[in-house]
C-alpha cells in the first residue's frame, strides 16, 4: 500500500533536487557572480539557431558586461534532435577555447546536448555510448547552468538527457543526479518571444508533468506540493501567455510552473501519457508537448476505467485544475469526469487561440503507425511508473481513442 | 575532555538470516529465469530481443548477487559469479530492503517507487527484464502470493500450472546439482 489508510504519507519515499533556482526580472545578471562562486570564469554557451536569431543570446552575453567573466565560445548550431556528433564537436570547441563551464540556453535539445558535452568533457571521452543508461556516471561534473527559453520541459531540474546516435541508430538515455545543473535562471525575457502555438504546447507539457506526478505511484508530500503549485500557476496563466506573450508576469509564472512541474515529475515520475507521447515522438516525430497535450485526457480516462485508487487521485486533481469553487460544487462521483473535461476545455480553447492539435490524426500520425507506437511505449521507462499495469492492447486503446 | 583513544571504530553487524533468505530467493529467481526462457513464449520473445552475451545482474549493495547470461541460444543462471560489467543491473540499496521484498512485505513495484532499489544500465532493456521477472514470479508463486510482488497477476491456466511444475522440478534439479 502506497499510503497508509487515512494518513496521506507514503511509508517510504526519497526526494532529491540540488539545483539553485534564480527567478525574476533581470535574473540573468546574476550569472557571472554565481559562476564565480563555482570557480568558473570562462563558460561556453550552447544554444540553437532559433534562440540566437531571436536575439536571446544577447541578453545572456550582456549580463557579463562589467565583470571579468569571459564567454569562451558560443555554439548556436544545436540541431532539433541532439546527437553524439554535435556533442563531440562542441566538446572540441570547449577544449580549444579553454572553457571551464557550460551554459545551456534553449529548450530540451540544447539542454540535453549541453548535458552530453558535460559527460564527454568530465569523463574525457568521445564515446557517449559507454555511459548510456541509469547511474553509469560517477565523476563530479563541470559547472553547468541552464537558462530555459521554453516553459515546458522542466529539463533545468531533471537528471535525464536523451541524445541520438545516428550511426548506431539508437537514442541514448542518460540518467544521473550528476547531470543536474548547479543553478538555473528563469528570466521572463527568455520566453517572451515564444510563438502562441509553442507557448500552448510547452505549457501543456508542463501541465502533463504536474498531473502525472500528482497521480503517480511514487508521489510524495513534496512532489505533491510542487505539482499542485505548478497546476495552479498553469491554470491561471497559460491562456494569458498564449494571448499576450509580451506580458512578463505571465511569462515568469509559466516558467516557474514548468520548473515546479519538473521538480515534481523528476521525483514522482510520469506514466502512460508520457510513455505513449515519447513513443509518438519517436515513431512519428510529433513534438513532445503536442503529443502530451493530446494524450493527457485519454491517459486519465484509461486510469479512471482501470483503477479506483488512481480515480481518487484524479478526483482530487480537480481542485488544482479547475479551482476551489468548481471542486466544492462538483459531487465526488463526478469529479474525475470533470477533471478530464476541464483539461479538454483548456486544450479546446488553446486550439482556438493557437491551432494546438487535439487529436493525433491532426499531427500527421497515420492509423497504421499506432501499433508500432504502442509497442515502443511498452519499452519506455515511464511504463514502470504507471500506477497500473499497461498491456499492448491497452496502450493501443489509448492511442486509438486519441486518434 | 575524553582522550582520543577512547573513540573506537564500530564494525557493522551481520544480517546473516536476511542474507541467507535473499540468497535463496536469488537462486529461485535465477533458476526460474533460466527455465522460463525454455518454456514460456513471452519470456523467450523478450530474451531473444536482447543482444548476444547480454548479462543481467541482481544484487544487494555489499551483499549477495546473481548473474544471468544470454549466450549461444541459452539464458544461463551463473550464481554469484562476479562480472566487471552487466548490461542491466538491479540493485537493492540495503540487505534489509531486499529481505522485505523477498519476504513479500514490500511488492517489487513499490520497492521501485520507493527508490529502495534502482536499475543501472539501458532502461529499455531494463523494462524488458522487469517484464521477464514478472512472468518468472507468476511461475514461482501461487497467484494469491504473486499479487504481493507484481502489479497484475495473469489468469491461471492449465499451461501455466504445467510450467510451474516444470520450473520447480528444474529448481530442485539445480539445487541438487
Amino acid at each position: 500500500m502506497l499510503f497508509k489508510k487515512n494518513v496521506m504519507i507514503p511509508e517510504y519515499y526519497e526526494f532529491f533536487n540540488s539545483v539553485k533556482v534564480i527567478s525574476g526580472y533581470k535574473a540573468l545578471e546574476t550569472i557571472p557572480f554565481e559562476l564565480g562562486r563555482l570557480g568558473a570564469k570562462r563558460p561556453i554557451i550552447i544554444t540553437d539557431k532559433g534562440v540566437s536569431q531571436a536575439g536571446l543570446i544577447k541578453h545572456v552575453v550582456d549580463s557579463f558586461a562589467g565583470t571579468d567573466t569571459v564567454v569562451g565560445a558560443i555554439f548556436d548550431e544545436t540541431p532539433q534532435d541532439s546527437s553524439n556528433v554535435v556533442v563531440n564537436q562542441i566538446a572540441a570547441i570547449y577544449r580549444a577555447q579553454n572553457c571551464d563551464s557550460i551554459i545551456a540556453v534553449g529548450g530540451g535539445s540544447a539542454i540535453d546536448t549541453a548535458k552530453g558535452v558535460n559527460i564527454v568533457i568530465t569523463e574525457n571521452t568521445d564515446d557517449l555510448l559507454k555511459f548510456m543508461g541509469n547511474y553509469r556516471l560517477n565523476k563530479p561534473m563541470k559547472p553547468f547552468v541552464v537558462i530555459p527559453t521554453t516553459a515546458g520541459t522542466g529539463s533545468e531540474v531533471t537528471m535525464v538527457a536523451v541524445i541520438a546516435n545516428p550511426e548506431k541508430n539508437v537514442k541514448m538515455a542518460f540518467t544521473s543526479d550528476l547531470l543536474l545543473p548547479k543553478f538555473t535562471v528563469l528570466d521572463p525575457r527568455m520566453t517572451a518571444s515564444m510563438p502562441p502555438k509553442i507557448t500552448a504546447a510547452t505549457g501543456m507539457d508542463a501541465l502533463t508533468h504536474a498531473v502525472e506526478a500528482y497521480i503517480g505511484p511514487q508521489k510524495n508530500p513534496i512532489s505533491d506540493a510542487f505539482a499542485a503549485a505548478a497546476m495552479e500557476l498553469i491554470r491561471n496563466n497559460i491562456v494569458a501567455a498564449v494571448k499576450d506573450g509580451a506580458n512578463k508576469d505571465v511569462r515568469l509564472a509559466m516558467a516557474n510552473a514548468a520548473l515546479l512541474a519538473g521538480l515534481a515529475f523528476s521525483n514522482s515520475m510520469v506514466g502512460i501519457v508520457h510513455a505513449t507521447a515519447h513513443a509518438t515522438g519517436g515513431v512519428c516525430h510529433v513534438p513532445h508537448g503536442i503529443a502530451n497535450s493530446i494524450l493527457l485526457p485519454y491517459g486519465l480516462e484509461f486510469y479512471v476505467g482501470k483503477s479506483p485508487k488512481v480515480k481518487e487521485d484524479i478526483e482530487s486533481l480537480l481542485l488544482h485544475l479547475a479551482g476551489p469553487e468548481v471542486y466544492v460544487q462538483t459531487p465526488p462521483a463526478e469529479r474525475a469526469a470533470k477533471t478530464i473535461a476541464a483539461i479538454r476545455n483548456l486544450t479546446a480553447e488553446l486550439k482556438k487561440l493557437s491551432g494546438l492539435p487535439v487529436r493525433l490524426s491532426e499531427t500527421g500520425v497515420t492509423e497504421d503507425k499506432l501499433e508500432r507506437i504502442a509497442q515502443t511505449a511498452l519499452n519506455d521507462g515511464a511504463v514502470a511508473f504507471s500506477p497500473v499495469e499497461v498491456s499492448l492492447m491497452e496502450a493501443l486503446g489509448v492511442l486509438k481513442a486519441a486518434y | 575532555m575524553k582522550s582520543v583513544s577512547v573513540y573506537k571504530e564500530i564494525v557493522p553487524g551481520k544480517k546473516w538470516f536476511a542474507t541467507l533468505v535473499t540468497r535463496i530467493f536469488f537462486f529461485f529467481i535465477g533458476m526460474g529465469m533460466q527455465t522460463a526462457y525454455r518454456i514460456d513464449p513471452e519470456v523467450k520473445k523478450e530474451v531473444d530481443s536482447w543482444p548476444e552475451t547480454f548479462s543481467f545482474r541482481m544484487a544487494v549493495v555489499g551483499g549477495p548477487s546473481m548473474l544471468m547470461l544470454k549466450k549461444e541460444g541459452s539464458f544461463q543462471y551463473l550464481g554469484e559469479k562476479e562480472a566487471f560489467y552487466s548490461d542491466v543491473e538491479m540493485w537493492f540499496k540495503n540487505i534489509s530492503f531486499a529481505y522485505l521484498i523477498m519476504t513479500g512485505r514490500i511488492s517489487v513495484p513499490n520497492a521501485i517507487y520507493h527508490n529502495r532499489q534502482f536499475v543501472k544500465g539501458n532502461l529499455a532493456y531494463g523494462m524488458s527484464v522487469i517484464r521477464v521477472l514478472n512472468v518468472v514470479q507468476t511461475l514461482l508463486l501461487p497467484n494469491v502470493i504473486a499479487r504481493f510482488y507484481i502489479k497484475e497477476v495473469p489468469k491461471l491456466t492449465f499451461q501455466k500450472m504445467i510450467n510451474r511444475v516444470i520450473t520447480y522440478i528444474n529448481i530442485g534439479y539445480g539445487a541438487i546439482k
